[in-house]
């Protein structure tokens, strides 16, 4: 039988991030994968949307260029040669992770993973045996027992990513990133888009005040909150509106972004516990089984991509080195990759109340600042907010709504993570002309003295 | 003929370096270049390179001495070559100087002989990084050669950064700053400040036991906190004559088995004293309770009881009404169910004054606690022989029982207390005539 250090089940941005740092570290690494590398980030998830999504802006650009003294005549989308580019895209990306995994010496097996034992596994007819086991297994699409909900026109992420036509009208049922992001996606190529959120407002980590502006920047897109879809047809989408009254929208496709669930079929013969978001974790991703450990989407704990990385390099280090390493989720920076983008990390106002910490902050619009302006002009819309506690004034939250947001947010996550307040903010020096200077005008908006 | 190696002159501000570890060991051939040890000055390390090529005969100096510059620290010359060598004085410290003459065997321990700089210390790399962080040295452990503190010691004691709110917390706060925080790199955060020092930096895991607070042990820990932060404790000591008390409790003991009289106590006969003469003192009878005092018209006396669950005190009832074999008898069955766990919770709460009799223990005087919202409570002590002068002069050593009151100085002042004791010292020591009553 063959035997490793470690055995890591699935190659998403969890999976193959463990995979390559155990490697590093000169262990013995199996990694199983049961489709192909990369996981849903890179198949189906962040990768192809952010390919499709430069497609349309390009396309949008292409459009609205005139005032910038860019005329083009004719244009057009191709949503073939767009998906190709989507495609390309994730070929090299998935060679990318396939070198990562032959330069650090792991093993790789393609195959379903069937697990034995906390220290045995089985692919096809072959048993591997492994002192560690590192669970990466991810989520998929949660689709609704909503009457219709298998009909044919009606998908999920997973299946929209393969579309051939161009759709000439779209219901996307659930205001989250996901459908947030396929509804920018679809209205700048010419679909007519309607988005049906069951809570009174879209994309529940944003700052409400962001969420508010970023409906009205997504203009060609319709906004039913607060509604509770009923039934899909053939033609339409059947919903009771936030008043009781009954409503329909017709659509030609229906995209289903109600949430994820943890893929945590086939481990119940480890006897892990599983409660309602996933496999139940510590801070340093060990489940109650101390030599399996549980890292990503499988885990529920914050179904981010690059979250799922750090947990795998949290796992990895508690196995086999700094044992002090824990998992931190108060900073971690989220962004939704629409038109317009829009990123946060840290708290928003609500969440404090919620919580009891007594915050101050300040909003200061994008139109003050000179490269904003200078690429988008003054009538364009972006806010950025900072958010410190009211007595110590360390930063607690940092909201983007505009462009660069999700390139800019990591700084956001530096701050809080290394605990500075408003006045160490402002000794920082933020290159000029930048969309990050907002950053340091909100922190002198909080406190204008030197 | 022997050449020596100095301690090379670093700059003009370095007076001395400190040999961290010799590279070559004695008998070992050396060419011009290699490098014989690596020294320690505030600023960096070194290393210190042969000037001479040949056998290395000697190392003056062991690791973790402080040499000053341009002094000799190594002896290089022919195989099996003797010298005489008298070291130059290179410290305050180093008092006697030697001629050493070097064996032939290389194997012969040869810096044994060469006196050094006393171990401890530590080298002025570690001392100027401590000065810099403000770390006391007495608190650095030592990991340099004979016991010196070097940099890398003061390095380990500093620990992970504080973050700019930390840092202003702890400061403002006067919080405990753990060495490992819970941030980027094991950097410290104001969350990880409010935390108990980690036991891992008290001792190592296995001499440490974790015990819970909870049950009886939580809500002692609870209500004695809740007083020493509301009350304004003052305790007073004094010694009453026990030879009544003494007397008494020797008849009863051999009083005949019908009275029921035997099982009567030195504290059942104490705690009749105390009731009695709480009916005189109503202000020690009494709840302060901020804005008002209740004083109560009987006494409902706390017996503070040792069981194996802690500290339990039940309540007497009217204990002013009880005749002394009633008292001792109620006494001691309220003592029963506390140990037996069997005491209802009423029976633990209203007491209007309290007495704990640690006594038995040998215990003279010690400050209770006050059992808020009471006002006073009583310690006794152990029988003890006092010197008393009588009337003629003479010295008799006579036997005297230690009393204990803590009052709330908020409720009552100090010379209600003092006449409160030394009322109870006199109906103690006339404790026969407070039983005829």
């Amino acid at each position: 039988m063959e035997q490793y250090d470690l055995m890591v089940i699935g190659s998403g941005p969890g999976g193959y991030v463990a995979a390559e740092r155990a490697g590093a570290l000169g262990k013995r690494v199996l990694l199983v994968e049961k489709d192909q590398f990369g996981g849903v980030c890179t198949n189906r998830g962040c990768i192809p949307t952010k390919s499709l999504l430069n497609s349309a802006k390009q396309y949008r650009h292409a459009q609205e260029g005139e005032r910038f003294g860019v005329k083009a005549e004719g244009v057009s989308f191709s949503l073939t040669d767009a998906m190709a580019w989507k495609e390309e895209t994730i070929k090299t990306l998935r060679s990318g992770i396939e070198y990562l995994m032959k330069a650090n010496k792991v093993t790789v097996v393609f195959g379903e993973a069937k697990v034995v034992d906390a220290h045995h596994i089985q692919v096809g007819e072959t048993t591997y045996e492994g002192a560690y086991l590192i669970l990466a297994t991810g989520s998929s699409p949660f689709v609704p027992p909503i009457p219709g909900a298998k009909l044919a026109h009606v998908l999920t992420s997973d299946q929209i990513l393969s579309l051939t036509e161009i759709p000439s009208s779209l219901v996307v049922i659930g205001g989250g990133v996901i459908g947030v992001e396929f509804a920018s996606f679809f209205s700048m190529i010419g679909t007519k888009v309607t988005v049906i959120e069951m809570m009174s407002e879209i994309l529940p980590m944003m700052d409400g005040e962001f969420a508010k502006l970023m409906r009205r920047e997504l203009k060609d897109v319709d906004f039913h909150l607060g509604c509770k879809v009923e039934e899909i047809t053939a033609e339409e989408v059947r919903y009771t509106d936030a008043k009781g009254v009954k409503q329909a929208v017709p659509a030609s496709l229906v995209l289903m972004s109600v949430g994820r669930r943890p893929n945590t079929q086939g481990l119940e013969t480890l006897g892990l516990d599983i409660d309602r978001r996933g496999v139940v974790v510590n801070d340093r991703m060990q489940t109650n089984l101390s030599s399996v450990y549980a890292i990503g989407d499988v885990n529920g704990r914050s179904l981010l991509a690059h979250s799922a990385s750090r947990m795998a390099e949290v796992a990895v280090a508690n196995i086999f080195g700094n044992k002090q390493m824990r998992m931190r989720y108060h900073a971690i920076p989220w962004a939704v990759y629409g038109n317009p983008e829009s990123a946060g990390a840290g708290i928003t106002e609500s969440e404090a109340e919620k919580l009891g910490i007594p915050v101050r902050s300040q909003t200061v619009q994008m139109r003050a600042n000179g490269r904003f302006l200078a690429e988008h002009g003054k009538k364009a819309s972006g806010l950025v907010k900072v958010i410190c506690h009211r007595d110590t004034q360390v930063i607690l939250g940092v909201h983007l709504l505009g462009p660069y947001s999700s390139e800019m947010i990591w700084g956001a996550s530096a701050l809080i993570e290394a605990e500075l307040r408003v006045q160490d903010v402002k000794e920082i020096v933020f290159p000029h002309p930048s969309v990050s200077e907002l950053i340091k005008d909100a922190c002198f908006a909080l406190d204008h003295t030197l | 003929m022997a050449q020596q190696v100095v301690m090379p002159k670093q700059g003009n501000s370095v007076e001395s370096c400190i040999i961290v570890e010799w590279k070559v060991a004695v008998g070992d051939k050396v060419s011009v270049g290699d490098i014989l040890c690596s020294a320690e000055t505030d600023k960096s390390t070194i290393d210190v390179e042969s000037t001479a090529e040949g056998v290395l005969l000697a190392q003056l100096y062991a690791e973790g001495d402080e040499v000053p510059v341009m002094q000799s620290i190594a002896v290089i010359g022919e195989a099996g070559e003797k010298i005489e060598l008298s070291a130059p004085a290179a410290q305050e410290e180093v008092k006697a100087q030697e001629t050493v003459v070097l064996p032939e065997t290389k194997t012969a321990p040869v810096v044994s002989s060469i006196p050094s700089v006393p171990a401890q210390g530590a080298s002025p790399r570690a001392k100027a990084l401590a000065e810099k962080e403000g770390l006391l040295l007495d608190s650095i452990q030592a990991s340099g050669p004979k016991g010196r503190i070097i940099e890398r010691d003061v390095v380990a004691a500093k620990g992970q950064p504080l973050s700019a709110l930390a840092r202003q917390t702890a400061l403002e706060q006067g919080l405990f700053a753990p060495k490992q925080g819970s941030g980027i790199g094991g950097r410290v955060l104001a969350a990880d400040l409010a935390k108990a020092p980690d036991t891992a930096t008290v001792a190592s895991t296995d001499e440490v036991t974790e015990i819970p607070v909870k049950g009886v042990r939580k809500v002692t820990a609870r209500r004695m906190m809740e007083s020493m932060h509301s009350t304004c404790q003052l305790s007073l000591h004094a010694w009453a004559d026990a030879r009544a008390l003494k007397r008494l409790r020797a008849g009863f003991k051999a009083s005949s088995a019908e009275l029921g009289l035997a099982g009567i106590t030195i504290n059942d006969l104490v705690l009749f004293a105390v009731s009695k003469t709480l009916l005189q003192f109503p202000a020690f009878n009494a709840h302060f309770l901020g804005d008002k005092i209740l004083r109560f018209g009987h006494v409902h006396l706390g017996v503070a009881t040792d069981t194996t669950k802690g500290l339990l005190v039940p309540v007497l009832r009217n204990s002013d009404l009880l005749s002394l074999k009633q008292l001792s008898l109620q006494t001691k069955a309220l003592v029963a169910k506390c140990k037996d766990g069997s005491i209802a919770p009423d029976d633990l709460t209203g007491s209007t004054f309290t007495v704990s009799n640690v006594g038995s223990f040998g215990i003279e005087a010690f400050t209770p606690v006050l059992n808020v919202p009471e006002v006073a409570i009583l310690g006794v002590g152990t029988i003890a022989l006092k010197p008393v002068e009588d009337e003629d002069g003479d010295v008799a050593f006579i036997e005297h029982i230690g009393l204990s009151l803590t009052m709330d100085h908020q409720a009552v002042d100090g010379a209600d207390a003092a006449r409160f004791l030394r009322s109870l010292m006199d109906n103690i020591a006339k404790i026969d005539l407070l039983l005829a009553l």
